[in-house]
């Protein structure tokens, strides 16, 4: 071997340099219809490396299984793609040359040749060739064991292969190979632990030889690589629990090694609480969004309005700072909407009322889950450097991550959760972002509608349903349906049911207040006013169906065939239930409803595939089909009476 | 009628000279609406088969039966859209597919016999239809505009003054629009050809300019076409106006070797190779998880321009249309199959807006008491009889109108006291104690900052629509020339304009835009308002509305010029009869002044 020091080995060094900037640098100004122009010159170069420390070994008597593998790139294609197995981990610490003995440095920089003519190769979508150099790769290094010396390069041809082996729709391969780049990893850190020599250390001059703080940085880098790539492989098998625990470490592994953008960071932090928050585990999910939310931090000062004004780069700097911002807030609001309406799914009853034997239940096993958090926040996978630690946990301790329980824990996170309503309202206001508001309106209305479920003050209960009126009618109203057909649907049905909900309650609090008598004239008012209101809603809804001539459609396409169904059958029900004292009125409002019963009944007749859709409501729909005569004839049956 | 789902075609073009080159051999097959796919690798293997709306085999020569002409593309796709333009609906198409994959022929075709493509056709239809319009009160008028989407930024394409990028933006009347984008007038192909040839121009000159590949941005083509109805019994003009969108989906190129420009909608086990992809890796992840029925997270958008300009075609009350365009080579298969798979998904894209309703279980259990209650009396009473009566005889069914009614007696109801629910609320929570936790989110009041950055983007808004067809065409005049003179400077030439332009239309005044609450006004009504009086009302007047509660004559608008040139605008209502401006009750006449926002005028 040609001395580190000899002009041979500086111009194999000088051939090197030449070959990276090549594939890193010009390869990016390459022409369209020459795209891997500078790779292909590149490869060149690689080649002529590989035969002189060819040359230098055969000056040195020694002999080369592999040394063919130069020229392997133009057969590559015929090579028969047969799914590799990767060596053992035990192996490869326990067998083989010494990674600094010469014999295992000659390996090494042979291997780390073929690893980059691998890279090449691929790049330039030979993959088979790629594979073969790789492979090759692989093979020298099975001679030697692990070692400070190698390391790097054992971890960077699996993550190559992986991807390769992946990209070719065999996932299970590019698991073997990243999985053992990941035990190798962790054994070597185990066992040794020193900084690693890069590949590029292999061909650069003393002079130019990496520091043990930048050997250490690129051998982690590649390690969190693996990571990710592992991340995305089970993925593709459908394991989302062990693919989840791949992009929280690559996270954590980011942070820690303090390699990434604060925004970026945050921003896919945030997007990890929305998996955990679906998947009910809300320690992990408000960990995520607290680490977001002060990663996010870092980024820095939005810029004044004055300097956006100023020049563009501001501008634009400012607009993404504060997107950005309030996206993780938008993730916040949602733990805070899924956390109440989880809880609120386990302790309601059959009717969607509190069941307090179930909340004493709960409570009492709360004791044990408490526990059970200390523990787990103590093995969870935590982010944070030493100077963010504090401030993530100060801010997880802002909200809970239990279920909330009775109205003085839910109201607290309902706080929260306004408090980030607001936030991300002031990015996305209505002028400007129409359905993103909307969208944040109608979390902050769905807040409002599980913080009423614990409230046991029916007043008060109701008037929250009112806030949520109040902030969706006069929006509902101003929005042209030619282009929010959709949004303006679901707010019109929301709508309604709210009026619906909101005259249930007033109903049930004069019949509390007032047992004895009879409804006073000013309730009755108020009761039709909110049965009217809720019907008006869900008539818009059905109208909306209807085509630009105002007919009614024959067939409902399959995403609203139920909500327009159970809004006829919920039109009847309220104009069965106005109130009015004279039977000409009633019979009237009767015959309204009747008349829904019957389209639900009609339609479902015509239309068999909608029954599964709507039993219950088509078997009572066709009782009082059936029933609803009798109660008008008998009223109109009074009215010739009273004259 | 949105729900509606996407059209969806695919379109395999001949071998082209380097697959010719290469000796490559056809791995697709079409029957009726199939196209199936063999792996060249795996030939043993199973072809893929998939199915859309249309399977146009035009791989071979027009005189081989089956192959589709682009006269038969236009007509079933081009051709229906239009007509959807003209009930007064936005369309858009969009074209995909891999550079080479034949989108450009599809679309825009040759300049010969029977080669044009989608664009040109229905252009040329469009005009053809309008031109030949009889009717003196009917006026047609098109605008287009050509943007470019890259890397998250929009270009303005016909306007070379606007190098900044432009901000994608919702307004909640207006619909979603890209601000300050240039809207040109036009008055037939050979305008719309040029612009088109111009701003492709700009494209390719950009792209060059900044070393971009135009293949990885998505260009939107579209096309403003406006139907203006003059009543003649009122002297008031309505206006229909609809948005042809022409769209280049930048195609599944291959992405570069790092794997960050990874544009590519391609789906399938690859491992995106660079840490810059973690938030699409995460953000799928999530996706994953996420119950499409009620979705309960929020997954924060990673191409929000893209995903604006979807949401515009795909989730409003617009008809879409999606072309995928193939190549035939076995040297392509994996583009190729990439392409089908996303036009596959794209069968399944529909709205994704799902009405979340409330459980209804107490509702049902009422019900199911009331029927008992209802049964019980009906037996204890001994009615069996009567109710058999009701069954076959007597009780007339509804009249057939009575859904109607319906519909007016339930917003009948309602109007009446359009804030009766609020009102006997608010008497009940005026005295109460104010509850710390409602009182938390009290809307701030506007800053004055935001109140005069909200009235300039109103006025320009209001601008826009005011400006007359005149203007229209001085202002398409004016930036033809400088963009002309732009691209001149870059050493672009540009073909001499010879249209003449002059079609007449009324002169911009102040003006109504009706806010109806009936969803099926999906039109935007206009209501100009002239100088001097106009009424509004129920009988005699300029502007009708009708409803229980509008007075025969309501309230007068007076519009004034003034000498500075601007126009003041008063509202006088008479008396008793209800106004409201911006939620207020008026009594006396109030000055309307644009500085307050767009008026919100309630009858």
């Amino acid at each position: 071997m040609a001395s580190v020091s000899s002009d041979e080995w500086r111009a194999i060094c000088d051939k090197f340099t030449n070959a990276q900037n090549l594939t890193v640098v010009e390869s990016l100004n390459d022409p369209d219809n020459d795209p891997f122009r500078s790779k292909y010159k590149a490869r060149e170069l690689l080649r002529e490396i590989y035969c002189s420390l060819k040359s230098f070994e055969a000056g040195e008597g020694e002999e080369e299984s592999g040394g063919e593998t130069g020229e392997t790139g133009e057969s590559g294609e015929q090579l028969p793609v047969e799914a590799p197995v990767d060596g053992q981990t035990e192996e490869a610490f326990s067998q083989g040359f010494c990674g600094d003995s010469p014999a295992g440095l000659r390996a090494a920089k042979l291997g780390a040749v073929e690893y980059y003519l691998g890279v090449n190769h691929v790049d330039t979508e030979e993959l088979s060739a790629g594979q073969e150099h790789l492979m090759n790769s692989m093979k020298l290094l099975g001679r030697c064991r692990v070692s400070s010396e190698n390391v790097s390069l054992f971890i960077h041809a699996r993550n190559q292969l992986g991807i390769l082996w992946a990209g070719r729709d065999e996932t299970e391969t590019a698991q073997g190979f990243l999985e053992t780049a990941e035990s190798i990893y962790q054994r070597y850190m185990k066992e040794d632990g020193s900084p690693p020599t890069d590949m590029a250390d292999y061909f650069s001059t003393e002079e130019n030889q990496l520091t043990h703080q930048e050997r250490t940085k690129r051998f982690e880098l590649a390690y969190t690589h693996t990571m990710y790539y592992l991340a995305q492989v089970y993925k593709n098998l459908g394991e989302t629990e062990r693919a989840a625990i791949y992009c929280h470490s690559t996270l954590q592994r980011q942070l820690k090694l303090n390699q990434f953008s604060p925004m970026e960071w945050a921003l896919n932090a945030a997007t990890l609480s929305q998996y955990y928050i679906t998947k009910g585990r809300y320690m992990e999910g408000r960990h995520c969004l607290s680490a977001a939310t002060v990663i996010s931090g870092l980024a820095g000062e939005v810029p004044s309005e004055a300097a956006a004004q100023e020049s563009e780069t501001e501008s634009e700097r400012r607009e993404q700072l504060r997107q950005k911002r309030a996206e993780i807030a938008r993730c916040w609001i949602k733990y805070c909407l899924n956390i109440l309406q989880d809880s609120k799914k386990l302790l309601e009853d059959s009717i969607g009322e509190l069941d307090t034997d179930r909340q004493e239940e709960m409570k009492r096993g709360r004791r044990l889950e408490e526990e059970e958090e200390e523990k787990e926040r103590k093995s969870a996978m935590l982010f944070g450097s030493e100077d963010t630690f504090d401030s993530i946990a100060s801010l997880e301790e802002k909200v809970r991550c239990l279920l909330p329980m009775d109205f003085t824990e839910a109201r607290a996170i309902f706080l929260v959760g306004q408090h980030y309503v607001t936030q991300a309202k002031e990015y996305f206001q209505m002028d400007g972002y129409v359905t993103d508001h909307i969208e944040i309106l109608q979390d902050h209305s769905s807040l409002f509608r599980s913080l009423a479920f614990y409230e046991e003050d029916l007043d008060r209960r109701c008037k929250m349903h009112k806030r949520r009126v109040d902030m969706m009618e006069p929006v509902c109203m101003e929005l042209n349906s030619k282009y929010y057909l959709m949004i303006r649907r679901q707010m019109m049905f929301e709508l309604a049911e709210t009026y619906n909900e909101m005259m249930d309650l007033k109903l049930t609090l004069a019949n509390r207040q007032d047992e004895t008598e009879s409804l006073d004239s000013h309730t009755i008012k108020k009761f039709n006013n909110l049965c009217s209101a809720s019907a008006k809603y869900f008539q818009m809804f059905l109208d909306s169906l209807c085509s630009p001539e105002g007919k009614q459609p024959e067939h409902l396409e399959e995403e609203v065939l139920r909500p327009a169904l159970v809004a006829r059958f919920r039109v009847a029900r309220l104009y069965s239930r106005l109130i009015c004292t004279s039977p000409p009125g009633q019979v009237e409002n009767l015959d309204k409803s009747l008349e829904h019963y019957k389209y639900v009944v009609d339609y479902c007749d015509s239309h068999p595939e909608a029954v599964a859709t709507v039993e219950t409501e088509l078997e009572l729909s066709r009782e009082m089909v059936g029933l609803l005569p009798l109660k008008i004839n008998r009223i109109k049956a009074k009215i010739p009476a009273n004259n | 009628m949105a729900g509606a789902s996407v059209k969806v075609a695919v379109r395999v073009r001949p071998f082209n000279s380097r697959e010719t080159g290469r000796n490559a051999k056809c791995v697709i097959q079409m029957q009726g609406n199939t196209t199936c796919i063999t792996n060249p690798k795996q030939p043993k293997d199973a072809a893929k088969n998939f199915s859309f709306d249309y399977s146009y085999w035009s791989h071979t020569t027009a005189e081989e039966p089956g192959f589709a002409c682009q006269r038969q593309v236009y007509k079933d796709i081009g051709e229906e859209m239009l007509l959807h333009a003209f009930e007064g609906y936005n369309v858009c198409i969009f074209a995909y597919g891999q550079t080479g994959g034949g989108k450009s022929y599809t679309m825009m075709g040759r300049q010969e016999p029977g080669q044009e493509g989608i664009i040109p056709q229905l252009c040329e239809d469009l005009f053809q239809r309008t031109g030949g319009n009889a009717d003196p009160d009917l006026n047609y008028s098109v605008e287009v505009s050509y943007m470019e989407i890259y890397c998250e930024r929009v270009r303005d394409l016909l306007n070379p003054k606007s190098s900044l990028t432009l901000r994608v933006r919702e307004h909640p009347i207006l619909g979603p629009y890209v601000e300050d984008l240039s809207k040109l007038a036009v008055t037939g192909f050979p305008d719309i050809r040029d612009l088109m040839d111009a701003g492709n121009k700009a494209r390719t000159v950009a792209a060059t300019n900044m070393n971009e590949t135009s293949s990885r941005s998505h260009a939107v083509f579209t096309i403003v076409f406006t139907q203006r109805r003059r009543d003649q019994m009122t002297g008031l003009d309505t206006e229909k106006v609809s948005k042809i969108s022409l769209v280049d989906l930048a195609g599944s190129e291959r992405a570069d070797s790092s794997g960050a420009k990874g544009t590519r909608l391609k789906e399938g086990a690859n491992i995106n190779k660079s840490l810059t992809t973690l938030g699409k890796v995460i953000s799928a992840l999530a996706e994953m998880q996420s119950n499409k029925k009620r979705r309960s997270d929020f997954i924060p958008y990673r191409d929000s321009v893209l995903t604006w300009l979807l949401k515009e075609n795909l989730g409003g009350n617009s008809r879409t249309a999606m072309i995928a365009a193939l190549s035939p080579a076995d040297i392509n298969y994996e583009e190729t199959l990439s392409t089908l798979r996303y036009a596959d998904r794209a069968k399944q894209i529909r709205c994704n807006a799902i009405i979340n309703e409330d459980p209804n279980a107490r509702l049902i259990r009422e019900l199911k008491d009331e029927v008992e209650r209802l049964r019980s009396l009906l037996f204890s009473q001994g009615l069996q009889e009567l109710l058999q009566n009701t069954m076959n005889n007597s009780s007339p069914p509804a009249p057939p109108s009575s859904l109607q009614q319906l519909a007016l007696t339930a917003n009948g109801i309602a109007e009446k006291d359009s804030s009766a629910p609020s009102g006997a609320e608010a008497e009940s929570a005026s005295d109460d104690s104010p509850n710390e936790l409602m009182d938390d989110d009290e809307e701030e009041p506007i800053s004055k900052e935001e109140a005069a950055e909200r009235l300039l983007e109103t006025e320009k808004m209001i601008a826009e629509l005011n400006e007359t067809w005149e203007e229209k065409l001085r202002k398409t005049e004016s930036i033809r020339l400088e963009r002309e003179t732009i691209l001149a400077e870059m050493g672009v030439s540009i073909k001499e304009d010879g249209g003449t332009l002059g079609v007449f239309s009324p002169k911009g005044t102040p003006h109504l835009v009706n806010l109806n609450e009936d969803p099926l006004m999906s039109e935007c009504l206009l209501y100009y308002i002239k100088e001097g009086f106009t009424r509004v009302g129920q009988q005699d007047v300029d502007i009708k509305l009708s409803g229980d509660f509008i007075k025969e004559i309501h309230c007068v608008f007076v519009s004034e010029n003034t000498e500075q040139g601007a126009v003041v605008v008063t509202l006088e209502p008479l008396i008793g009869a209800e106004t409201y401006v911006n939620g207020k009750q008026i009594e006396d006449a109030v000055v309307l002044k644009q500085v307050e926002d767009t008026l919100n005028i309630l009858f």
